[in-house]
């Protein structure tokens, strides 16, 4: 079975300070002076699939497994980690547009890529990014591969026959489902947040194999660009304020305030549980 | 006859009253331990001997009081602050220890804006000191990476160091009186003076004692102008840790003084620098004081790097951002430990020093050690980032993924190894196998190839201060078998 994971690389936007928020002449931060993190949700896909192919082994089934990101070559490093921890395949396609707001260019290059380039029997995407907050590339890459689209992924593991047990989170509990492929699979909040990581001696035996680096402009793509740059334009930057309430609990001793936090806010609470 | 656990928590109630007296059992596994055994914390396995009791004093008189009883009966104390212990000085090895916790000793006595000290308890947050006295326009001048969680008496306990150290010095520099109990319940107090040539310097019998002669109650420490406008930051990249070493001392040597001067290895700087640096060394610096001061001092180190033709020069917005992250505060703490249940890979940190002629052989000989011959190894790497006259620091970076082991043999299996391959190719070059950590009870092994013939001295101190052994017992000094 192949499986392309699709994973993009976002500014680690926690370590800018309050000050740092400063929106320029051209409606932008400056995010430039922090490191680039994985995207939390593309960070779980990867890792479930490299639990994935771990139980393939088990059912004497093995997996292809491709990386693949859009971006600038900041994003290499991450890449030869990935070869590090066995992905057969890191695939980087070269863009330097802002296409943050676009979910549309981004799905077109990724369902290309698999109908063109490197057919896939499923491709594995985080839900969204936290920089554009799209929400919207699986679902796309889904339709215009013309595959179903399984939403809010927490775990897959291997079934027979080329199949796919796949957990994920529904209104109210949690859906498990054995389904054909091929799929698309977006993983949303799952207990699975790190990727593993690889040690010094893979680094050097697997780590060091060269990237594909493809241009964006060998994707068809041109005039997909050209509308969204005339359809959305960015009017302005508003800083929401993320103040939290509190309450002062006030008590003569420390046993009074622990009674009345224990009546007042938390008894209901533990009851319901 | 010694007394049973419930004879000591009996003892501990009538001094204390009940409600300062936990006896509860998750209270006293967490209490076990420090970050040294964070492995065994995110397992919930708990190998060390459980404490008979921690115990939260409120005064001095009531330290007193706890050691008196505890040097009557035999018991061991360990005492604490802040928690951020991360050699084991915590860890109750010894049967019915009592944790003695002086974190509620939390007031700020005195601010003398005039003599320039602050006077505090035990248990005052740093980093609450340190916000208190930045709303005046001073500043205390410690700044670890743990200051969000150390207390002044555990800052005290260990010789911390901050990453101001440079200009500033360690907390050894910056102490200038204390008030201190002894096992014996002797309460004394140095005074606070600037100066003094009237014997030894008694303030380091007790600065780095780690608690294993007596409990630190009250410090006055020094205080400084703070002016973060002044502070200008540098940064470079450069190919080898040869050059940045040299150019540490060069630094030192014609006498300038940054606050930070920071050089890290590809593999340490990997975690912070890789948007800017990837495969390179890190040079950091920042100098501050008065504007005049700093102006000058930073164009002059320019110069010095300069001259280095391997050095480029990186925007300073990059040092500053990258600088306002460096502090672990519970936030991050709370994260690592999900992240090592999860990845199963986790990390520490050695720091050992050495003088200008061997630094770059410590480094080297350590590095390829451990990459050569410690199992499922990660990264191994590490930074210098305190320097003086005659050398600088190094603190390695550890990470191992944990392969078929229990949670106990995490330290037996990767971090013994790695600590032992750091401390003794440090001390056959001539360096300290502790920079400013502390000793805790893992490095206490190489006590006596660290002091060689001074050793005397330590053991003597011990004797005296603490002649029936109630002291945080297997702290600097090995447990006798």
């Amino acid at each position: 079975m192949k499986i392309l994971v699709c994973f993009k690389t976002v500014p680690d936007l926690e370590m800018l300070s309050e000050e740092d928020w400063a929106v320029d002449s051209n409606l932008a931060v400056d995010v430039s002076f922090v490191k680039n993190i994985l995207n939390c949700f593309d960070e779980s896909a990867l890792e479930m699939t490299l639990k994935l192919s771990e139980y393939s082994e088990s059912f004497n089934e093995s997996l292809t497994l491709t990386a693949l990101t859009i971006g600038d070559k900041k994003a290499e490093m991450f890449l030869k980690t990935l070869y590090a921890l066995k992905f057969q395949k890191a695939v980087r396609i070269e863009n330097n547009e802002d296409v943050r707001f676009f979910p549309e260019v981004i799905a077109a290059v990724i369902a290309q890529y698999v109908e063109k380039i490197n057919n896939q029997d499923v491709v594995v995407l985080g839900r969204q990014s936290g920089e554009g907050d799209n929400a919207k590339t699986p679902l796309l890459v889904a339709e215009m591969l013309g595959w179903p689209c399984i939403t809010q992924v927490i775990n897959i593991e291997p079934s027979q026959e080329e199949r796919l047990r796949v957990t994920s989170m529904v209104e109210g509990g949690t859906l498990i489902q054995v389904i054909d492929t091929p799929c698309v699979l977006s993983v949303g909040n799952a207990p699975v947040s790190y990727l593993r990581v690889p040690t010094l001696k893979d680094k050097m035996s697997y780590g060091k194999r060269a990237i594909e680096v493809l241009n964006i402009n060998v994707f068809n793509i041109a005039s997909l660009l050209n509308k969204c740059y005339h359809e959305y334009q960015l009017i302005g930057l508003e800083k929401i304020s993320n103040h939290r309430a509190g309450i002062l609990i006030e008590g003569a001793t420390t046993a009074e305030k622990a009674k009345k936090l224990y009546d007042h806010y938390l008894k209901e609470r533990l009851e319901k549980q | 006859m010694s007394l049973t656990r419930e004879q000591i928590v009996e003892g501990l109630v009538k001094i204390l009253g009940s409600d300062k007296v936990i006896t509860d059992k998750q209270v006293l596994q967490e209490s076990s331990i420090d970050r040294f055994r964070k492995y065994e914390d995110v397992c919930g396995v708990y190998t060390q001997p459980l404490p008979a009791a921690v115990v939260y004093a409120e005064s001095t008189e009531e330290i007193a009081a706890v050691l008196k009883f505890a040097n009557d009966n035999t018991i061991n104390i360990v005492p604490r602050t802040g928690r951020s212990a991360t050699e084991g000085g915590l860890e109750t090895v010894v049967e019915n220890s009592v944790v003695l916790d002086g974190s509620r000793m939390n007031k700020i006595l005195n601010v003398d804006t005039y003599n320039m000290m602050v006077t505090c308890q035990c248990g005052v947050s740093l980093e609450v000191l340190d916000d208190m006295l930045r709303e005046q326009g001073y500043t205390t001048a410690h700044s670890p990476q743990s200051k969000p969680l150390a207390q002044m008496g555990g800052l005290v306990a260990t010789r911390s160091i901050g990453q101001l150290s440079t200009l500033y010095g360690g907390i050894e520099d910056m102490v200038v009186g204390m008030e201190t109990v002894f096992p014996n319940g002797e309460i004394t107090r140095i005074k606070n003076v600037p100066r003094r040539a009237t014997g030894p310097d008694i303030r380091h019998v007790i600065i780095g004692n780690e608690g294993a002669l007596c409990y630190i109650t009250e410090v006055t420490v020094k205080i400084f102008k703070y002016r973060p406008e002044n502070n200008i930051f540098l940064g470079y990249t450069l190919e080898s840790m040869k050059t940045g070493f040299e150019i540490l001392r060069e630094v030192m040597v014609e006498g300038y003084r940054p606050s930070v001067a920071r050089l890290y290895d590809p593999e340490d700087g990997e975690y912070y620098f890789s948007h800017f640096a990837e495969g390179k060394c890190v040079l950091v610096f920042m100098v501050e004081g008065p504007k005049a001061i700093a102006e000058v001092s930073a164009k002059e180190i320019e110069n010095i790097v300069q001259k280095h033709a391997e050095c480029e020069k990186v925007n300073s917005q990059l040092i500053k951002t990258w600088f306002e992250n460096l502090n672990w505060d519970p936030k991050k703490i709370a994260e690592e430990i999900d992240e090592i249940a999860q990845t199963q890979n986790i990390g520490f940190t050695t720091e050992v020093s050495g003088n200008w002629d061997v630094i770059y052989d410590i480094y080297e000989a350590c590095c390829n050690r451990v990459r050569e011959e410690i199992p499922d190894i990660t990264m191994m790497g590490g930074h210098s980032s305190h320097s003086y006259m005659n050398g600088t620091n190094m603190y390695f970076m550890y990470y191992y993924n944990l392969v078929d082991i229990t949670p106990e043999e995490e330290i037996t299996k990767y971090h013994y190894p790695i600590n032992k391959i750091i401390v003794e190719e440090t001390i056959k070059a001539g360096g300290s196998m502790v920079h400013h950590h502390g000793v805790g009870k893992h490095r206490t092994h190489w006590i006596k190839e660290e002091y060689t013939s001074s050793y005397y001295i330590l053991e003597t101190l011990k004797k005296a201060f603490d002649p029936n052994g109630i002291m945080n017992m297997g702290t600097i000094i090995p447990i006798k078998k």
